[in-house]
C-alpha cells in the first residue's frame, strides 16, 4: 500500500511540474516586479486564418502574417482598449495578419525595448519615445524608415505632429496623440474655498496657502517615479524661460542651463516644496499611489500628462468634480500660458529585422490611425491625426484637453525624453537631490550645466 | 569505480557537457564583459575603445556614485554576517536540541527563502507605505504619531528599511546550513560534555560551534558575496533612492545601462562586483583556515 502511495504522489508531482512548465512556455512576454498587471497576450479574436486566397495589402501577402507589437498599454493603462480596438479593427480589414500585442508596464518597458534593440531580438512593431529617447535606436541602424509608407497617409496626419520621429531627416515612427501636461484640479474642493484656477505662480502660491490653511496638503506627485516629478519641474522651467531657450539648451543648440531663468523655477519647486505644498511621502509613493489621493479627494492639484483626463473617468467615483487648466506662468516675458510641455512623444517604430517590412510599414500607420480615433473618443489622448468621425460623445475632460492642445502656441517634449539619455538619466537623478535637499538650485543648474557640457 | 576513476577518456568525456556549459555561460561572458568595460558603449551603436577610463570614472567621478554604493553594500555584508548569521546560528542551536516539532519550525522558518525575492519586496511596500502600512498604523495607534515616517522615501531610513527585509529573508538559508552542521556533530560528544557537567551554553560556546567552522564559514561567504550582488530587494523597493540612499552596485549597474545607455560604464561596476566578491571569498577561506587548521 505504501508503494502504491508513494508511486501516485510521485507521478502526481511530475504531472504537476510538465503542466506548469508547459503553461509557462506560452507566453513570454517578460514583465519585471513593479507592475500588478503583467503581460497580456492580446490575440484580438481573429480566427479566420482559414480565410486563404485574400490578397490582403498592397504587399500581395497571399500567405497568414503573424505581426508581433510591442507597448506600454497594460489592461490598466488609459491606451489599453483603444489598442485592442485598433487592433480588431486592422485585422478586420486585413484578413490573413494577425496581430498578437504584449504589453509590458511603462518603466520596465524602457528596459526591455532597449535590451531588445541591443539584442536583436526587437519585435515587428514596437512602442517608444521619441525625441532623444530613440535616438540610439536610429543610430543603430535597428529602425526602419518609413518615409515610403508615410506617403500612403500623409493628407490624414500632419508632418509637424512626426517632428519628434523624424532623425536625419527621415521618419522614422508614427504617432497617435499628442499629450499635453496639464494642471488637473478638484474644482469642487477649489468652489468649496471660492478659488479658480491659477494663471500665474503667485496666484498659485495663494491657492497653496488656502488649501494649507484649511490642513490640506495641495499637491499631490510622486518622486518614487521620477518621471511625475520631472512633469512637474519640466512645466516650471518652460514656463519660465520659454520654449525657444529651453529646447535650445537642451539639445545642446547654444545657450547653458546654469542661467536665470532656468535657476528660478528650480528655486519655484524648492518654495513649493519648503511651503508643504507637496504631499508627505512623495518619494516613497510611486504614480498610481499618488494619483489615487487625487482621484480620491484627498490632494486637490496634480499635474501629469493629458491621459488623466481619461483616468478620471474610469478610477474617481465623482468625475465631474474634475476640471484642468494650463500649468501657471512664472515669467510672462519669456513664456505664455499656451505653451505646452508634450506633443508627440508616443511612437510607433517598425524593426530593420521585421520579416514582413511592407505590411508592417503599413500596420504600424493603420494602426496608429485608430489608436488617434479611439483613444480620442476614449478620453486617454488628444488625436494626432485628423479627425473626421463624430466628435459630440466625447467628454468634457477630455474636450476641454483637446481645446487646450489646439490652442497651443508651442510644444515642448518633456525633458527626459527630449535629452540623450545619459543626459536625462543624470537630469533625473539631480531632480532627486533637488526635491531632497542635497543640492540648492543653483547648483542643480550648475550640475546640469555641466552634464550638457556647458 | 577505480578502473572509471582512472581512465583519463572516460573523465574527460564526462565532465565535458557541465565544462561546456560553465564555460560558456560563465567564464565566456565574463571576459566579454571585460571587455565591454574598457569601450565606451551604449550597447547598439558604435563603441569607442577608452580603455580603464571606466574604471579611474568609477572611483572619482564625483557624480558616479560608485564609492557610495560599495559602502552600502560593505553595510549590508557587515549586518548580514553580524545580525543574519547571528539569528540563524541562534535558531539553528535552539532547534537542534531535538525539541519536539523542530522539522516544522525547521520548515517554517525557511519558507521566506522559497518566496520570490519580489512578492517579499511588494508585501514590505505595503507594510512600510507612509499612509496606511502597518508600522506607521501601528505607531499612530501607540501615539507615536512624531515617529512616523516615509521610511522607504526618506534618505535617513532607507537603506536600513531596505535591508531588513533582505536580512530576514535568508535568515531560514542561513539557519538549515547551520542546522545540518549541527546534527552531524556526533551525539557522543554532547554526552560526554553532559556528563562532565557542561551546561547547554557551554556545550554549544566550546563544542558545537568550533566544529561548525566549515560550515560557518561557506555560510559566512555566501553571506558577504550575496550582499555585494544583492539586487532584487532593492530594486523593487527603492531602485536605490531617493537620491541614491539605497544605491548598491547592482542597481547602480543596472540603471547606468539602461537609463543611461552606459553599457561601458556598467560593464566595468560588474568586473568590479566581480571581483570583490572573488576577492572576499578568498580573504575569508583564508580568515577561517588559521582558526580551523
Amino acid at each position: 500500500m505504501k508503494v502504491f502511495t508513494k508511486k501516485v504522489v510521485g507521478l502526481f508531482l511530475v504531472l504537476t511540474l510538465i503542466m506548469s512548465l508547459t503553461a509557462c512556455g506560452g507566453n513570454d512576454a517578460g514583465s519585471t516586479g513593479n507592475s500588478t498587471d503583467t503581460d497580456t497576450s492580446t490575440d484580438s479574436g481573429s480566427t479566420d486564418s482559414g480565410s486563404t486566397d485574400t490578397d490582403t495589402d498592397s504587399g500581395a501577402d497571399a500567405e497568414d502574417v503573424t505581426l508581433t507589437l510591442w507597448s506600454i498599454a497594460t489592461e490598466s493603462d488609459a491606451f489599453n482598449p483603444a489598442y485592442t480596438k485598433a487592433i480588431a479593427d486592422y485585422e478586420a480589414a486585413h484578413p490573413g495578419v494577425t496581430i498578437v500585442h504584449e504589453t509590458f508596464e511603462n518603466e520596465s518597458y524602457k528596459t526591455k525595448i532597449k535590451t531588445a534593440v541591443a539584442a536583436n531580438d526587437l519585435p515587428d512593431i514596437f512602442f517608444t519615445w521619441g525625441g532623444g529617447f530613440s535616438q540610439a535606436f536610429v543610430e543603430s541602424e535597428k529602425v526602419m524608415p518609413l518615409d515610403d509608407y508615410y506617403a500612403d497617409f500623409s493628407d490624414e496626419l500632419n508632418e509637424a505632429a512626426l517632428g519628434n520621429a523624424t532623425y536625419n531627416g527621415q521618419i522614422y515612427g508614427t504617432t497617435y496623440s499628442t499629450p499635453v501636461s496639464l494642471l488637473f484640479y478638484n474644482r469642487k474642493m477649489f468652489d468649496e474655498r471660492g478659488l479658480t484656477a491659477p494663471t500665474t505662480f503667485e496666484e498659485w502660491k495663494e491657492v497653496n496657502q488656502a488649501f494649507l490653511d484649511d490642513g490640506i496638503t495641495p499637491i499631490g506627485i510622486s518622486v518614487k517615479d521620477t518621471w511625475v516629478l520631472a512633469m512637474t519641474h519640466d512645466a516650471l522651467t518652460l514656463k519660465s524661460a520659454g520654449p525657444e531657450k529651453v529646447h535650445n539648451v537642451l539639445t545642446k543648440t547654444s545657450g547653458s542651463y546654469n542661467d536665470p531663468d532656468f535657476i528660478n523655477a528650480s528655486a519655484s519647486l524648492v518654495e513649493l516644496i519648503e511651503m508643504g505644498a507637496l504631499i508627505e511621502g512623495a518619494a516613497g509613493l510611486s504614480n498610481d499611489e499618488a494619483s489615487q489621493l487625487f482621484y480620491n479627494g484627498t490632494v486637490p492639484m496634480y499635474i501629469t500628462g493629458s491621459w488623466m483626463a481619461g483616468s478620471i473617468y474610469t478610477d474617481s467615483e465623482t468625475p465631474e468634480d474634475f476640471d484642468l487648466a494650463p500649468i501657471p506662468v512664472l515669467n510672462d516675458a519669456n513664456a505664455q500660458i499656451t505653451d505646452f510641455m508634450g506633443g508627440a512623444s508616443d511612437t510607433l517604430m517598425v524593426a530593420a529585422s521585421t520579416k514582413y517590412p511592407e505590411v508592417a510599414g503599413n500596420a504600424a500607420f493603420e494602426l496608429a490611425r485608430s489608436v488617434s480615433k479611439y483613444a480620442y473618443l476614449d478620453g486617454a489622448g488628444v488625436a494626432a491625426w485628423n479627425v473626421d468621425y463624430d466628435e459630440s460623445d466625447i467628454k468634457p475632460l477630455v474636450q476641454k484637453v483637446a481645446q487646450n492642445a489646439t490652442s497651443a502656441t508651442s510644444f515642448t517634449l518633456w525633458f527626459d525624453t527630449l535629452m540623450e539619455a545619459g543626459d536625462a538619466g543624470e537630469y533625473l537623478a539631480l531632480l532627486q537631490e533637488l526635491y531632497i535637499g542635497n543640492l540648492t538650485p543653483e547648483e542643480f543648474a550648475e550640475a546640469m550645466a555641466d552634464q550638457l557640457g556647458q | 569505480m577505480d578502473k572509471v576513476m582512472k581512465n583519463k577518456t572516460a573523465i574527460i568525456l564526462f565532465m565535458l557537457p557541465a565544462t561546456v556549459l560553465f564555460v560558456s555561460i560563465i567564464i565566456v561572458p565574463i571576459f566579454m564583459s571585460g571587455y565591454y568595460s574598457l569601450l565606451d558603449w551604449d550597447g547598439m551603436t558604435e563603441a569607442t575603445f577608452i580603455g580603464l577610463d571606466n574604471y579611474i570614472g568609477l572611483f572619482t567621478s564625483r557624480s558616479g556614485g560608485f564609492v557610495k554604493s560599495l559602502r552600502n553594500a560593505f553595510i549590508l555584508a557587515g549586518l548580514s554576517v553580524t545580525l543574519q548569521l547571528g539569528l540563524a546560528l541562534i535558531l539553528a542551536l535552539a532547534l537542534a536540541k531535538g525539541r519536539k516539532g523542530e522539522r516544522f519550525f525547521v520548515t517554517v522558518f525557511f519558507i521566506p527563502v522559497m518566496i520570490s525575492t519580489v512578492v517579499i519586496g511588494q508585501l514590505w511596500m505595503k507594510i512600510y507605505n507612509p499612509q496606511y502600512g502597518l508600522i506607521n498604523m501601528a505607531l499612530r495607534s501607540m501615539g507615536l504619531d512624531n515617529l512616523t515616517r516615509t521610511w522607504l522615501g526618506d534618505q535617513d531610513t532607507a537603506l536600513l528599511a531596505v535591508f531588513i527585509p533582505l536580512l530576514w529573508q535568508y535568515v531560514g538559508y542561513h539557519m538549515l546550513l547551520m542546522y545540518a552542521g549541527i546534527k552531524s556533530i556526533p551525539t557522543s560528544l554532547r554526552e560526554a560534555a553532559k556528563i562532565d557537567g557542561a551546561t547547554d551554553n557551554q556545550i554549544s560556546r566550546y563544542i558545537t560551534i568550533p566544529l561548525l567552522k566549515p560550515v560557518l564559514q561557506v555560510c559566512v561567504i555566501f553571506a558577504v558575496v550575496g550582499s555585494l550582488k544583492a539586487f532584487d530587494m532593492i530594486y523593487v523597493l527603492t531602485n536605490g533612492g531617493p537620491a541614491h540612499a539605497s544605491e548598491v552596485p547592482s542597481t547602480l549597474m543596472v540603471s547606468r545601462i539602461f537609463l543611461r545607455n552606459q553599457y561601458g560604464y556598467g560593464s566595468s561596476i560588474a568586473i568590479m562586483i566581480i571581483f570583490l566578491c572573488f576577492f572576499f571569498a578568498v580573504l575569508i577561506k583564508k580568515a577561517f583556515k588559521t582558526e580551523v587548521d
